[in-house]
């Protein structure tokens, strides 16, 4: 048919389409980008801008490569989502190279060599994450100390410098860099001090009254969530996701932290802190690599849940997202196929 | 070191005995694999693979002593399914087998035909009603489109003609090729029937 | 109380959140297009257009045979039936076709019919005279309502009712033989589609005509229950029915607005709650549901005794400057309709007939209306969205009435994994479209699905045809190995036969050793008998005199190229003699068994000589020459003969296919078996053009033959 009509019908659609899907995502993230800036600094702009650098060079390459069609795959946005999602899990104050690679990694071997959009078994953002811890675990664990704690708020320039040349001129790095709550819940544990003990100092820290006596993580989290929540809203991610996910990991952090809650973390130490809400509403909520049916996807937000409490406490690393979400990814097949719903008409 | 190889050798030996019980205990008569290829040939008993009919290809290919590209009715599909059961390579088809080439079947033209029962004798499925100096005829729902009969005739009377689609039998078209996508491969067959 | 409130909760919570509208309905999924309504909904109702032809297609759903009342030139009333089923039509779902108007028939052809392929059908083509002459009561009814279902069902079938709701199924096969089957009669006035309101604007009209021809199928049924749905956007339909219902039992109830209530299965389980199990019918459930259209055809046929032969359609879209319904004669072409719309352009583009969620493109804007259609739809083509993989997203799992997987379903018919295709209950779908309307991807869904249906039944016919093969191929070869021991027991037991005389001469003449030989030779000997003479036969009489004559014999003989060896001959001459013995009969003269063939054959040859004399004399004259000719050439060789042969079978098949070219086709039906029984004279130069065909074929054939000797 010369004429770009439909054959068949309906002949009528409604106005959505992966772009309009993806930058609503990408929209969802603003407000934590912004709390990110505000209290991390800079760096977090810088490693954005070199990730989409990236991107444009290695999605052009690879499209070329494998001779499909440019325009319509880098204009649907969906490596947008990936890089963001990888942006946001690396320390801000990394050096470039870690953020250049790691978005390589994760849209070449995490997507267009398993064809491209939508063909991908692996979540590409957590596969260039986990490709990064493993194989540069000092960067990837030296986060930057947040402004209300080193006094010292990085600016643009600070962040240039500190991003590509690793360190900020007049300032030693000690001062502007530290581990995560979450890792130094593992450090602390791994010596012997008790939960509590490691908390208490960061609830105590000299906070802004602005700040809600949370910390800047925290604030992170929250701003993640609200983020989901509009995205629950406009119908661009299932409630599935969250409501698996959180509730999975809140009721195994119950668990054991009545079981013993001098070695186990309270629940909104754990919703709270690292990765969990950018998960839960971001990384999670890939349709591409996550189940198909809606018991599925309830079953496999649950498992990657109760993966990271127990990557968390008893795993070599702090925040085990990435790993776990990846092991789930594996069995979505499986999952799939024993939780298909009721056709109408059938008795089950 | 002698308690080792006196353990090796009993292990060898237990070994050997469980594998030849069960060689014996679980032996499967008749050939399976030939069935199962059989089954998924398309049954013309045309020929053109070089064996008399497909059970005696589908047995030669069951003991390996054949190409799996060999059946043109069956085509890419069928050469596909013959790899998955035999675990042998995919190859190439020989010849251009046109994809989604339809169905042909023999039409004797009845002005021509002598009665000479040459082409009754070639058919291999008996679709071809007649007798001697009698008016021959195609039983169309029974003619499998092998064109054996086609070279017999010596008047030179039978053509192959495709089915007539009408509105009943007419099948929606599959979708076009993707505009975004230049290489799916329309022959992937991932189950086995 | 509470569900009231709930209602209305969920319904403000619609303003901020759309998707809520989905917890309304009682069936999974559903979609809210926009519906565009109101486009057409404007106008009254217009007057019947009356176009410069009608075209009338003969194609009935199952294609089976009909039968035609009228001819080319006949002038018809309206009303009048025009074509039904054939007496011989076995599978009875045919409906009768009337003529919508008055008129002459133009002609008789085929012409395009409405259907997705494009393919074309017979149909009847009548020119309307203006005149509009009609027959009152051409069913004949009295008036009075069926007690009876089988007295409702003849009066549906002459009438031709079908399915007016777009399945188009016979109505008069749709209702069940009994009384007490069916206990809830439902009238379905969802009408989902967008753009389509002629069901509401019957419903405004006509409701009466509605409300009493559910009244009446629910008395002839005696149904229980009469529900009727419409969607709540149609609030004037509502008013309009429930008034024309107060007096009788039949509850209006107003449903969701949701594509696809209209649909059967959804809409039965919003009324009723049940879900009809797969493979079953409605029907097997107590269940009926009519379109809103149907019922008041079904009163109109009953009361008036008037056919099915117009129909409300709309004609709406984006390309007309006023859309409108009218009552539109069947047989109107698509492109009348539209033009009277006031088109925005030139329609240079398809239209569309049905909605714009079920509806497919017309090949050509000329075909007819047909008495499914309900909506020609007049949208200039929009350019398409690029088409991108699936991203999983699920929002067609969710958009799915019948709860189906269409993304897994997407993903294997892609693969041409047919039979996951089908294990995924691709079988269910029901077309609806909402799984395409909803998918970002852009992807058209609903095409593959159609396809894999197709593809799915494509396969399995022929996997019972490979099956067929096998069998037919594995019982020719059990044949072939039977006919040859057959052959060598029959050989072994002569051989064992001579081998005895030759050893035991003195025992010739008794009977006992030889007595468990001789049934098998003489059995033998009948058979080759019997063969030879069934070959003398088949050759074509050469002989025109009455008696045999010695030449014939031989000639027989000559061109059959086969030598009894000696010993048989004389094995077989025992076993005669033996025979003959054992009967107490005279001994048959019959030395040479080519003797007694020679008789059969000559007796046989008589007695067709006979019976082709009966017929015209010029036939006899006709095969004299014939036979002359093949008498007078010298037929020593036997190819030649068989050449001479083929030819006068030709000659001969030749007449009678001009024979049966001339006498008029009877039925529509095209036979392919020409009868040979009679012939006639017939212009010689089509005799002389078949043979030359024939020797030119043979020629041919030889030609070729020899160069791929020459080759090889």
């Amino acid at each position: 048919m010369s004429s770009p009509t439909r054959l068949s019908s309906p002949f009528a659609h409604n106005n959505q389409s992966v772009r309009n899907l993806m930058l609503k995502v990408q929209l969802a993230a603003i407000p934590a980008l912004l709390v990110h800036i505000y209290l991390f600094g800079f760096g977090i702009v810088i490693q954005w801008l070199l990730a989409l650098g990236t991107l444009i060079l290695v999605e052009y390459g690879m499209l070329k490569l494998r001779n499909r069609p440019i325009l319509p795959f880098m204009t649907d946005m969906s490596a947008l989502i990936t890089v963001t999602g990888l942006v946001f899990c690396i320390p801000p104050g990394a050096p470039w190279w870690i953020i250049v690679s790691g978005t390589a990694f994760a849209l070449i071997f995490g997507k267009h060599l398993y064809g491209g959009l939508g063909y991908n078994p692996f979540n590409p953002a957590m596969l260039g994450y986990a490709f990064l811890l493993i194989s540069f675990p000092v960067q990837m664990t030296q986060w930057t100390l947040p402004a209300e704690l080193s006094n010292h708020f990085i600016g643009f320039t600070d962040a240039a410098y500190l991003i590509f040349t690793g360190s900020v001129p007049g300032i030693p790095i000690d001062m502007i860099t530290s581990a995560t709550p979450l890792d130094r819940l593992q450090t602390a544990l791994f010596q012997g001090v008790t939960v509590t003990e490691t908390l208490a100092p960061l609830s105590q820290e000299p906070s802004n009254p602005f700040l809600f006596d949370l910390n800047s993580w925290e604030w992170i989290n929250i701003a993640f969530m609200l983020g989901g929540l509009w995205l629950l809203y406009t119908r661009s991610i299932r409630w599935q996701y969250p409501v698996g996910f959180l509730g999975g990991l809140s009721l195994i952090a119950i668990i054991f932290h009545t079981i013993d809650p001098n070695t186990y973390p309270p629940v909104d130490f754990v919703l709270l802190s690292g990765g969990t809400m950018l998960a839960a509403f971001f990384i999670i909520t890939d349709p591409v690599t996550s189940s198909t049916t809606p018991k599925g996807r309830f079953i496999f937000a649950f498992g990657i849940g109760i993966l990271v409490y127990v990557i968390r406490s008893w795993g070599a690393f702090p925040d085990g997202i990435a790993f776990a979400i990846l092991l789930m990814n594996i069995t979505v097949p499986l999952i799939d196929q024993y939780t298909q719903p009721r056709v109408y008409g059938h008795r089950r | 070191m002698m308690a080792a190889i006196i353990i090796f050798v009993s292990l060898a030996l237990l070994f050997g005995l469980l594998l030849g019980y069960a060689a014996i205990r679980f032996k499967v008569e008749g050939n399976p694999v030939a069935e199962q290829i059989d089954k998924v040939l398309p049954q013309t008993q045309c020929g053109q693979c070089g064996f008399p009919g497909c059970k005696p290809y589908a047995e030669a290919l069951s003991k390996e002593e054949t190409e799996v590209n060999l059946c043109i009715p069956g085509g890419n599909e069928v050469m596909i399914l013959i790899s998955e059961i035999t675990g042998l390579e995919p190859k190439e088809m020989d010849e251009k087998v046109t994809e989604n080439k339809p169905k042909e079947t023999a039409y004797i033209n009845e002005d021509v035909c002598i009665g000479c029962v040459l082409c009754i004798k070639e058919c291999p499925v008996d679709a071809i009603l007649g007798a001697t100096k009698l008016m021959h005829t195609v039983i169309q729902a029974e003619c499998t489109g092998c064109e054996k009969c086609v070279p017999v005739c010596p008047v030179d009377c039978i053509e192959m003609l495709p089915a007539k689609v009408t509105v009943e039998n007419w099948q929606w078209p599959e979708p076009a090729l993707k505009p975004t996508d230049h290489t799916v491969e329309k022959n992937k067959i991932g189950a086995k029937k | 109380m509470s569900q009231r409130l709930t209602h209305t909760l969920i319904q403000k919570m619609a303003h901020f959140y759309p998707m809520a509208k989905r917890w309304l309905h009682h069936f999974h999924g559903g979609i809210f297009p926009q519906y565009n309504k109101s486009l057409s909904l404007q106008q009254p109702i217009k007057e019947t257009i009356f176009p410069e032809k009608l075209v009338l297609p003969l194609k009935q759903t199952n294609g089976q045979k009909i039968e035609l009342l009228v001819q080319i030139g006949s002038y018809v009333k309206k009303n009048q039936c025009l074509a039904q089923a054939a007496k011989d039509n076995k599978k009875g779902v045919i409906v009768p076709i009337h003529a919508p108007t008055s008129g002459a028939i133009e002609a008789i052809e085929n012409a395009p019919f409405p259907h997705a392929s494009g393919l074309e059908t017979l149909s009847i083509i009548i020119k309307p005279d203006g005149k509009d002459l009609s027959i009152d009561n051409v069913l004949k009814v009295s008036g009075q309502a069926p007690s009876h279902p089988q007295q409702l069902k003849t009066i549906l079938l002459n009438a031709g009712i079908v399915g007016m709701g777009g399945a188009g199924f016979p109505t008069f096969a749709k209702i069940p033989n009994n009384v007490g089957q069916i206990h809830t009669l439902v009238i379905n006035g969802a009408e989902c589609e967008p753009f389509i309101t002629c069901d509401d604007l019957l419903m405004q009209t006509h409701a009466c005509d509605i409300i009493q021809g559910a009244v009446m199928v629910a008395n002839a049924l005696g149904a229980e229950n009469i529900i009727c749905g419409v969607e709540s956007n149609k609030p004037a339909a509502i008013q309009a029915l429930q008034k024309a219902a107060s007096g009788t039992n039949i509850t209006i109830k107003e449903v969701e607005t949701v594509y696809p209530m209209g649909s059967e299965k959804q809409l039965l389980q919003e009324l009723t709650g049940t879900e009809i199990p797969v493979n079953t019918h409605a029907i097997d459930n107590g269940l009926l549901m009519f379109n809103v259209a149907t019922y008041a055809a079904i009163y109109r046929a009953v009361t008036l005794g008037e056919p099915l032969t117009r129909r409300l359609v709309t004609v709406a879209g984006f390309g007309l400057k006023s859309s409108y319904n009218v009552f539109a004669l069947i047989g109107t072409p698509f492109e009348t309709l539209a033009n009277a719309g006031q088109p925005t352009q030139v329609i240079d583009y398809p239209l569309v007939m049905g909605g714009p969620m079920m509806g497919f493109q017309v090949p050509n804007n000329q075909v007819p209306v047909i008495k499914t259609t309900n909506c020609i739809l007049v949208n200039p083509p929009e350019t398409l969205a690029t088409e991108m993989p699936c991203i999983r997203c699920g929002e067609c799992m969710e958009a799915c009435p019948m709860n189906l997987l269409p993304q897994q379903m997407y993903w294997h018919s892609q693969a041409h994994e047919f039979d996951k295709v089908e294990q995924l209950n691709v079988f269910d779908c029901i077309e609806c479209g909402c799984c395409s309307y909803v998918c970002p991807s852009h992807i058209p869904l609903v095409q593959y699905y159609r396809h894999s249906k197709s593809a799915i039944k494509e396969l399995r016919t022929e996997q019972k045809a490979a099956e067929l093969a096998k069998q037919r191929h594995e019982f020719r070869l059990e044949r072939i190995e039977r006919e040859k021991q057959e052959r060598e027991a029959r050989l072994k037991a002569k051989k064992e036969a001579v081998k005895n005389r030759a050893a035991n001469p003195a025992k010739d003449s008794s009977e006992s050793s030889s007595q468990p030989k001789k049934p098998s030779a003489a059995a033998a000997a009948r058979a080759a008998a019997a063969k030879r003479a069934a070959q003398a036969k088949k050759q074509p009489p050469e002989e025109s005199q009455a008696s045999p004559s010695e030449t014939t014999p031989s000639t027989i003989a000559s061109e059959a190229p086969r030598k009894i060896p000696a010993a048989r001959q004389k094995a077989i001459e025992m076993a005669q003699k033996s025979a003959a013995a054992k009967t107490g009969s005279k001994l048959e003269p019959t030395k040479d068994p080519r003797v007694s063939a020679k008789r059969a054959a000559a007796i046989a040859a008589a007695k067709r000589r006979t019976q082709a004399q009966k017929s015209t004399t010029e036939t006899a004259k006709v095969s004299e020459t014939i036979n002359h000719e093949n008498k007078t050439l010298p037929d020593k060789d036997p190819k030649e003969a068989a050449k001479k042969a083929a030819m006068s079978a030709a000659k001969r098949r030749a007449q009678a296919k001009i024979n049966t070219d001339s006498t008029p086709p009877d039925s529509i039906e095209k036979q392919a078996q020409p009868s040979s029984e009679t012939l006639e004279s017939k212009p010689i130069d089509k005799r002389q053009k078949a043979i030359e065909a024939a020797k030119k074929r043979a020629s041919e054939h030889k030609d070729r033959q020899a160069k791929q000797q020459e080759n090889a």
